[in-house]
């Protein structure tokens, strides 16, 4: 290789390369995020089923104890630990509910993330067709131009990308989240 | 006869378990999907109180407010933000936009419903 001359060709297969493994790895992490989310949401469609139906008939087999207890005696000790039992289920039907809004939390990263993916594809791909604009005739102050245009073109590509994904979801936990009254 | 409230969520799982909550306490529930369906669900009945989520497509939770703080019947209705978001930036603007609350999901059962029987009553 001349070292009197700029590696173009070089600079080209690098920036070619750069961009489709990085494009390839991209769509491999974007399938995988979407079926992630397909997952996710059949889960919470069919727990948010079954909870409904476990509740049903959890109300319905205490419609059956309370009218048991109209009828019969009940001794002391029986009737608090039946009273026990309901509060006992009344705890944890509230902390379901709590727990099954997993998926509107998660659905908002994964959208997030996916679009962030998509968001980068597509610099890669103008990092590409750049590559491709890279002329070994020109001369180096041409070449050095180009690549910083090239350059400020994908920084200003990046801040648009997070400009326009605003981070909506902080929770790092499942914990209830703060309530104010105006 | 129960109040009935307003809830908007494009989370169907979100609003299965606001709907589940509030029925269980006694009021009457009608869903909506975004912002703008939650408007013209509004328009058709003025209910008791309006529960939205803020980030929706089509329309997000304070332009249903500022939407809905403009119609004549839906002045004085409580207005109550159940959304993910908690920043003060975010607060300030549901509160400038006319929302009487901020929940920030997840909820509890037992605290939303205290809340909204103390904005609504019972």
């Amino acid at each position: 290789m001349d070292m009197k001359t700029l590696p173009t060709t070089e600079l080209r297969s690098l920036l070619a390369a750069v961009s489709d493994h990085g494009k390839q790895h991209l769509v491999e992490v974007e399938a995988d995020l979407l079926q992630t989310t397909y997952l996710l949401s059949e889960a919470i469609e069919k727990l948010g089923v079954s909870f409904m139906a476990v509740h049903e008939a959890v109300t319905e087999q205490q419609n059956v104890i309370d009218n048991l207890m109209k009828v019969h005696q009940f001794d002391r000790e029986e009737t608090k630990k039946l009273e026990a039992f309901k509060l006992k289920i009344g705890d944890e039907v509230n902390a379901a509910v709590t727990g099954l809004q997993f998926q509107d939390l998660t659905s908002q990263l994964l959208t997030r993330t996916i679009k962030r993916v998509n968001g980068l594809k597509d610099l890669l791909h103008e990092l590409g067709n750049h590559s491709d604009e890279i002329d070994p005739e020109h001369e180096h102050e041409e070449i050095a131009k180009f690549l910083d245009d090239m350059s400020h073109s994908l920084h200003e590509g990046s801040r648009a990308l997070s400009g326009g994904l605003r981070r909506s979801v902080d929770q790092q936990d499942m914990a209830t989240g703060d309530i104010e009254l105006f | 006869m129960a109040k009935t409230i307003l809830a908007v969520d494009d989370s169907g799982s979100l609003r299965q378990m606001v709907a589940f909550s509030l029925k269980a306490a006694g009021y009457d529930v009608v869903q909506a999907v975004d912002g703008q369906d939650g408007l013209n669900k509004a328009k058709e009945k003025t209910v008791d109180l309006v529960l939205t989520d803020q980030n929706m497509p089509i329309m997000d939770g304070l332009t249903l407010i500022k939407h809905l703080r403009e119609l004549g019947s839906y002045q004085k209705v409580p207005i109550l933000m159940l959304t993910t978001e908690s920043s003060d930036e975010m607060k300030a603007k549901g509160k400038a936009a006319g929302a009487n609350g901020w929940l920030v999901k997840p909820f509890d059962p037992k605290r939303l419903i205290e809340v909204v029987q103390k904005v609504i009553g019972s």
